[in-house]
């Protein structure tokens, strides 16, 4: 497939050997009547072409305001970013004037969400709303537009596109939709595909045919996939990174195989263990977090995760301890595996022991 | 879509029917309606004439026949006031009412639709408190307030013409209109700034105004396309609904700006007991209501694709 | 058929700032005030009612509208001892007085004290609104009820009743019912609560029917309660909110319906001071110099008490229910 001409005056080509994506200590605030509330509190990562990063965490973790900052969806106020860059292929994002940072919108980075029957607008076509995404960033006549959106229904296995193309959402299945949603995603043929939540909302056999679509469409096009998610097992099976937010921090992050066997941070080796796992043929026993996830206005001192962590001593709850590059003997490459934990050793002697059972 | 509208339409037709039936029902089988009454006498040979127009003589049944044909024929008899043909009366007011209401609705449409998005788009700031108190305002002065402020300040001054009109000057129709217009205009430009506003403050909250903005297009049509599409639909009701009161007659305002249209006449007639010219008027009145009302209804199936399906 | 939207049902007002960011998966500071885990919730009315209060206070204009409301009440009840003169008493040598410390407001035209006129008119409100508020709540709840609970021919019969009231313009309507009636206070509360009755029985009848596929309706049916216990019951206190906030709003509209079909003399007796009529007969006097109290005085009675009653109603809509907001 042939890449469409590029609306931006953003060089892709010969840039430095800079990731594809990268966030580099993002700070999102709300200033709010109940205080500040800190979203996103010094976020780092970057993503390449061809790969799926996942970001992993609870409601509330900061995972969704990371991935809309880059979009600039962010309301501001009452948000304010008070420290942080993104930056594409190594030139700041955040630094273009807005009209520029528009261009960019929907052509280089585009984004699908979770919900979409409420993603979608019900007064407008589905074909309507796929072309404006079209032409908005191309020159081309509405003849050519239609034709390129009834390749893409047809792309992301919609039958019949040519009925389909004049209905309206509320016409479509809710896998429909979101093949739709990817259908707009994919129109201008964007480097980053940011995908918040993208299964959330549907049925679960619906899952895993949109998570083989958008992987299908990710070899194709060699786009880099930003996965936002709290669904660990999606991210087992679809994610080449992941990276573990808790309290608008990353606390973990890592390769896939590094996070799910070799856990090194308190609140991953929670998750996991709450988690029922298929490939074990006994079942060991479910270990629950306990308690809620902290106010995002009132983080706990030190780290945020110590008030329901079963490995907390008193040195937790006073510094908070930096993302430190975690060295294991045993390691075989699979990129840098990061924690911030000062108990990293327990954990792993613990979830070996689980493992062991 | 076909469908829809038919049974709309059908719906209409009855209520219509049952409105008219009421109509009849209170005018002129409770008590003779062309009577005379009070201070007022009827001469005999006008009565006469009346009661055999409309078949006062026959079965209640064929009365009210009688009297839809009367209505739907433009048949109406003669005035008790000045002896005229009450057809050529609401022949020159209907014109006249129509043109006001069309002015009035242009004019709170324009101003409403305007400040309820500039409030919408910075809710909270300086503009939209300044607009909300307006607007409540706006809501809370009856109309009756408002023409009388406006009559008691403007009228006879630099283009308002003077209120009783001097029959010597004559006075061209939009100089005359605006006024009456204004007066209009002020309680509904409020309202729909007000409706305008919630509607698309909660439009703006939704998931697919997200969606639009990441598809990079640029805020002034994510707001003008797609948030303006979405939040203007019960504008149109309102506005709809709105427009089918003014059309069947604005009396106060009419009566206060000594306006000639429908509601200037109904309420001349109903001091003078002049019951000829009170029935169509009303039975026209609420055909205009029912009418506009199931447009609006038809329309905002149209504007909302979801409804279309029930 | 559409009915016009009612002044106070659309969605805007308080939208606090962390309500924008909902969305954005921050938390709500105020979830931990209203959660039900923190058994803050009482059991039983008083507690609802505290928490209804407790949210009315926090809106200045709705507690200013009350003290408004309160305040025309007061003045309403005691007009026999509050008026100066006789709101009646007619005294053609001093007929258009302006403002004097013998006549607050002026004079007539017909030389009655305006400010007795004006209390009086106050009196005159104050029952017409209650009144038509109260018989349009009661005949709108029963048969509301009654048309979303039986179903069927009651309800059809009931919402095209409601389908023919609601397809005359207010105003036409209620002059046709003053023409069918005659003249009267009384006629013009019928009058009014002929045509505000319908809305209040389809918003209880909306109500009524979503609530009676209702898990503890069912409930209440397995266990064997009577139609009529469920109603009373269950049913509407639980349906009532709405219907009651629709017919509060409509005080303020029926004091100013009354005073429309006043001022364009009908239905009101012309010799009985009322707002309308008075600010009628001051039409002559719109250009006169000197004569403005005339009509000013009794606009401005209108106008603080619509404000008012609406203030209140905004108040009650926010805190009896705020999804509706």
């Amino acid at each position: 497939m042939a890449r469409n001409e590029s609306t931006t005056d953003f060089d892709l080509g010969d840039g430095p050997a800079a990731p594809l994506l990268e966030v580099d200590d993002l700070r999102v605030h709300f200033t709010t009547d109940g205080g500040l509330v800190k979203a996103v509190d010094g976020v780092s990562w970057y993503v390449d072409e061809g790969e799926t990063l996942a970001i992993v965490g609870e409601s509330g973790s900061g995972k969704s305001v990371s991935a809309m900052s880059i979009l600039g969806l962010v309301p501001s106020p009452p948000a304010v970013f008070p420290s942080g860059d993104i930056r594409l292929r190594g030139r700041s994002i955040l630094a273009l004037p807005e009209k520029q940072q528009r261009k960019l919108r929907g052509s280089e980075i585009a984004m699908i969400f979770q919900d979409p029957l409420t993603a979608l607008n019900p007064v407008f076509k589905v074909g309507d709303q796929i072309a404006e995404m079209v032409t908005n960033h191309q020159h081309v006549s509405k003849t050519v537009a239609r034709r390129k959106v009834l390749d893409l229904l047809g792309e992301v296995g919609i039958p019949n596109p040519g009925v389909r193309i004049n209905q309206y959402p509320h016409e479509f299945s809710g896998g429909m939709r979101q093949r739709a949603m990817i259908a707009m995603a994919l129109a201008n043929d964007p480097k980053v595909l940011l995908a918040d939540e993208p299964t959330t909302a549907l049925d679960v056999t619906i899952q895993a045919q949109i998570m083989l679509l958008l992987e299908k469409l990710q070899e194709e096009r060699n786009t880099a996939i930003v996965l936002i998610t709290h669904d660990l097992g999606l991210v087992a099976s679809h994610a080449d990174r992941i990276n573990v937010m808790y309290a608008g921090r990353i606390v973990e992050s890592g390769s896939c195989d590094d996070v799910f066997y070799r856990p090194q941070h308190a609140y991953t080796y929670g998750l996991l263990s709450s988690l029922a796992r298929m490939d074990r043929s006994r079942q060991e026993r479910l270990l629950p977090i306990t308690g809620m996830p902290p106010s995002l206005s009132n983080v706990p001192p030190g780290c945020p995760f110590h008030p329901r962590c079963r490995f907390a001593t008193e040195a937790c709850s006073e510094a908070l301890p930096p993302l430190d590059t975690v060295v294991l003997p045993e390691t075989d490459g699979g990129g840098l595996h990061r924690a911030a934990c000062i108990h990293s050793d327990q954990v792993q002697i613990a979830f070996e022991e689980r493992l062991a059972q | 879509m076909a469908k829809f509208i038919t049974r709309r339409l059908a719906h209409a037709v009855l209520v219509i029917i049952a409105a008219t039936f009421l109509i009849y029902l209170g005018l002129f089988t409770l008590g003779d309606p062309f009577a005379s009454s009070g201070e007022k006498t009827v001469p005999p040979e006008i009565q006469e004439a009346l009661r055999a127009k409309f078949g006062m003589d026959q079965p209640f049944f064929m009365q009210y026949l009688t009297y839809l044909q009367n209505m739907f024929t433009f048949d109406f008899g003669i005035d008790f006031e000045q002896r005229r043909d009450v057809a050529d009366m609401l022949a020159t007011a209907v014109p006249a009412t129509a043109r006001l209401a069309l002015f009035a609705i242009i004019i709170e449409v324009i101003i409403g639709l305007t400040a309820g998005i500039i409030a919408a788009v910075a809710p909270y700031t300086f503009r939209d408190v300044f607009i909300t108190i307006i607007t409540t305002l706006g809501i809370g002065i009856p109309v009756f307030v408002i023409g009388i402020g406006l009559r008691a300040w403007l009228s006879g001054e630099w283009i308002f013409p003077a209120v009783p009109r001097s029959f010597t000057v004559e006075t061209p129709w939009w100089q005359e209109i605006i006024l009456p217009a204004l007066t209009l205009a002020i309680l509904d430009a409020a309202f729909i700034a007000r409706l305008m506003r919630g509607s698309m403050l909660e439009v703006l909250r939704a998931d697919f105004i997200r969606t639009a903005r990441a598809k990079g297009i640029s805020e002034r049509k994510v707001i003008g396309k797609h948030a303006f599409r979405n939040s203007i639909i019960p504008v149109v009701t309102y506005t709809g609904v709105s427009l089918g009161v003014l059309l069947g007659g604005a009396l106060i305002t009419e009566r206060i700006f000594e306006y000639q249209g429908l509601g200037y006449l109904l309420v001349r007639a109903i001091s003078q007991h002049n019951n000829p010219v009170i029935v169509p008027i009303v039975v026209f009145a609420v055909v205009v209501f029912v009418l506009l009302s199931t447009l609006v209804d038809i329309l905002y199936a149209y504007l909302d694709p979801r409804i279309r399906l029930h | 058929m559409t009915t016009p939207p009612q002044s106070g049902r659309e969605p805007d007002t308080h939208v606090p700032a962390e309500a924008l960011m909902t969305r954005f998966e921050a938390p709500d500071p105020d979830s931990t005030e209203t959660g039900p885990k923190n058994g803050r919730r009482k059991n039983g009315s008083t507690g609802q009612f505290k928490e209804i209060w407790r949210r009315y206070k926090r809106n200045k204009l709705a507690v200013v509208g009350l003290a408004l409301v309160i305040f025309l009440m007061v003045l309403a009840i005691l007009q026999p001892w509050i008026t100066p003169f006789d709101p009646m008493e007619q005294n053609p040598i001093n007929s258009r007085n302006p403002p004097s410390a013998r006549h607050w407001f002026g004079t007539d035209i017909l030389g009655r004290d305006m400010f007795s006129g004006i209390v009086y008119g106050t009196r005159l409100a104050m029952i017409v609104g209650w009144s038509v508020m109260i018989l349009s709540l009661v005949v709108g709840l029963a048969l509301g009820a009654i048309a979303g609970f039986r179903g069927k021919a009651t309800d059809s019969i009931i919402m095209r009743i409601t389908d023919i009231v609601l397809a005359f313009p207010a105003l036409i309507g209620a002059i046709l019912v003053v023409q069918i009636f005659g003249n009267g206070i009384p006629q013009v509360i019928i009058a009014l609560v002929i045509l505000s009755w319908p809305t209040a029985a389809r918003l209880m009848r909306g109500s009524t029917l979503s609530l009676r596929e209702s898990e503890y309706v069912e409930a209440a049916r397995s266990i064997g309660a009577s139609d009529t216990r469920i109603v009373t019951r269950h049913i509407l206190p639980n349906a009532i909110g709405p219907t009651l906030i629709y017919s509060f709003s409509h005080i303020g509209v029926a004091i100013v319906a009354m005073a429309s079909l006043a001022f364009l003399g009908i239905g009101v007796p012309a010799d009985i001071p009322e707002w309308g009529t008075m600010i009628a007969k001051a039409v002559p006097s719109l250009n006169v110099e000197g004569e403005a109290h005339m009509w000013m005085f009794p606009s401005l009675a209108i106008v603080i008490t619509t404000l008012a009653f609406a203030f209140v109603a905004d108040g009650l809509r926010d805190s009896i229910d705020p999804k509706l907001r």
